[in-house]
């Protein structure tokens, strides 16, 4: 058998795979290709496969080789296409893994304790006049202090509801932004524990500075903060905690390369960043349209008393009983 | 002279995949300068989106007012996280400015990616972008613009083997290149004496492997070069050939190969006559053949 008559044989079955390959590429002519014709796209691929495997032994020119190469995978990108998003079982991770997985990891835990050590000892400092005199003013600044005094100064009694959706609007993107840089962050450590002992520092000084007794503007911050503060605090912890998990499994690898290591935490470590979006989103819907209404301080303390409990419940009742190994 | 190992890999960028068929095919790996026309054709397309959008709201905001505000900044965040991870997602590794480059993302096993491996290679973008550049720390009074420098991306990029920026090892995926080859077919021999050289080879040397893809790679290129440099080139595969033949030392070089090339491809080849192709070969009435079977 000659190469050249071998060639003129095949040559029909490769150009048909691959005009079969540019109407898959399209979603429009993928629609309309019948079975029988995917069965047979099938069919020429596994044969483009043969001759391919069989080049060696036919002795095909070296351009023939590349030919088939290139074909061969166009062909196997068509025919393995990607996966989506399987509503049921996200559902299903989002319930029962990222709980278990938060209760039971350490990099959660540990950002937990920084965060909120962090954050209770910078409100102590901006709230005493005598323990570090000029600290407030060092960690707000002067600018933003005046901004925030000027945000507070009215009591709080619901506004323009246009502003409300516009605000919700604002806080999905800067928020949960801010989350997603941190989870990011975490990877190469520094930056997510940066952004969030930041916040930690800044966030508790702001809550100390209004916790003053002689700022009149106090009582409005915490009728504004206390309804959505579970939520938003919980998903800064989670997004850190998370990222830091990435970021110490560069280190800690249990064994494992450390791309393998790091591609086995990223499947662990997502889905709590995913929970993480979940609680920024309604998180921004109650700052939204809750915290700026004039709802009595009763309702919104009980929003927030609420929340800490479905958190609790979340975290704890869901989290609790059957223990997964962390991948480190 | 050194002796090449099979252990030392092509200096190449290419990767080879097995298949669930069990066939190992090469690709191409993306470096970054090819993913980077991809990835500001799609900061353009963002770019428009964005435009589109804030026109569209400017529009409606006397209809719905703070509602349209909302949805132009949640579409901005959506847009700024999930563009390239939803694309990936539902055109198969794909976003506009990649297919228009022809890449594609796929795991480092060859498999299609999956929509979480497409988000969080997406979302991770943030890190290779790393460390931001600010207008203002070279001095110049200007607002507070910052520029990704991707930095560290490329740098990680340049120090792994499929060329993954840290998002990519993360999720174990790489981009590669999708791209066409056209098939020419057995190269055209114009000279009549290479067939008739072909006769003087003795009936029972046959090819190695090597040396068939050698001699191939050769032919099909040889219409490129000038004559001096076809001398120059098949100079170092034909005085040993020659030499075994025991063929006249001044026979012309680029002409023996040809004949080689005639003999390895083109001639009759008696024992391997019984070996033939057809029952491999899908046709018309057998759309649903089964997996062809190895040659005896």
């Amino acid at each position: 058998m000659k190469v050249a008559e071998l060639l003129d044989a095949r040559r029909r079955n490769w150009s048909e795979l691959e005009r079969m390959c540019v109407e898959m590429e399209s979603r429009k002519q993928r629609r309309k290709l019948s079975a029988a014709a995917l069965a047979r796209f099938a069919a020429l691929y596994r044969a483009a496969c043969a001759d391919l495997a069989l080049a060696d032994s036919y002795q095909l020119p070296e351009n023939t080789v590349q030919y088939l190469h290139r074909l061969v995978g166009r062909a196997h990108n068509q025919l393995y296409r990607s996966q989506r998003f399987n509503v049921q079982k996200w559902t299903q991770v989002l319930l029962e893994d990222v709980p278990r997985r938060v209760f039971n990891d350490r990099c959660v835990q540990a950002v937990f304790v920084l965060f909120w050590g962090v954050f209770i000892l910078s409100a102590v400092f901006a709230s005493s006049k005598t323990l570090w005199p000029y600290y407030a003013d060092a960690m707000i600044g002067d600018a933003t202090i005046e901004q925030l005094e000027d945000n507070f100064k009215d009591p709080i009694t619901g506004r323009d509801p246009r502003q409300n959706f516009q605000m919700a609007g604002f806080y999905i993107w800067n928020n949960t932004g801010i989350g997603l840089k941190c989870f990011a962050g975490g990877l190469v450590v520094i930056p997510g524990l940066f952004i969030m002992l930041f916040n930690a520092a800044h966030l508790g000084a702001c809550f100390g500075y209004m916790a003053r007794p002689d700022v009149p503007e106090g009582a409005n911050f915490f009728h504004f903060v206390t309804a959505h503060g579970p939520f938003e605090l919980t998903a800064i912890v989670l997004s850190a905690g998370a990222g830091l998990r990435l970021g110490v499994s560069w280190v800690a690898t249990q064994g494992f390369t450390r791309p393998d290591s790091l591609r086995r935490t990223a499947e662990y470590a997502m889905p709590i960043m995913g929970s993480a979006m979940v609680m920024f989103f309604l998180a921004a819907l109650i700052e939204g349209f809750l915290s700026p209404s004039g709802a009595p301080y009763a309702l919104k303390a009980t929003v927030a008393v609420l929340s800490s409990g479905l958190l609790m419940f979340y975290f704890v009742v869901l989290g609790f009983p059957r223990r997964e190994t962390p991948p480190s | 002279m050194k002796r090449m190992t099979a252990e030392q890999a092509p200096l190449d960028s290419t990767i080879a995949i097995v298949t669930p068929e069990n066939i190992a095919f090469t690709y191409r790996v993306a470096g970054p300068f090819r993913r980077l026309p991809a990835f500001l054709t799609d900061m353009a397309i963002c770019f428009l989106l964005y435009m589109g959008l804030i026109f569209l709201v400017s529009f409606l905001s006397f209809l719905l007012a703070g509602l349209a505000e909302a949805v132009l900044l949640i579409a901005f965040f959506l847009i700024y996280w999930f563009y390239g991870g939803l694309f990936e997602t539902f055109m198969n590794g794909q976003t506009p400015g990649k297919r228009l480059m022809g890449i594609r993302v796929l795991t480092i096993d060859g498999q299609p990616i999956n929509g979480l491996q497409a988000v969080m290679r997406n979302i991770l973008r943030a890190v290779d972008m790393m460390p931001p550049l600010s207008v203002q720390a070279i001095g110049i009074d200007a607002p507070m613009y910052i520029i990704p420098t991707f930095t560290l991306g490329l740098v990680v990029m340049m120090a792994t083997q499929r060329f993954q920026r840290l998002g990519d090892i993360v999720c174990g995926t790489m981009v590669v290149i999708e791209e066409r080859h056209w098939l020419s077919g057995v190269a055209q021999l114009e000279d009549e004496r290479a067939a008739q050289l072909a006769m003087y080879i003795p009936p029972d040397f046959r090819a190695s492997r090597t040396l068939a893809q050698a001699v191939s790679t050769y032919v099909e290129r040889r219409r490129f070069f000038s004559v001096p440099r076809r001398r120059e080139i098949a100079r170092h595969l034909a005085e040993p050939l020659l030499e075994k033949f025991g063929m006249r030392a001044d026979t012309s070089h680029d002409l023996l190969l040809c004949a080689v090339y005639y003999r390895t491809f083109i001639a009759d080849r008696v024992n391997e006559e019984e070996r033939s192709a057809s029952p491999f070969a899908v046709t018309p009435g057998m759309p649903l053949a089964a997996s062809p079977m190895a040659p005896r």
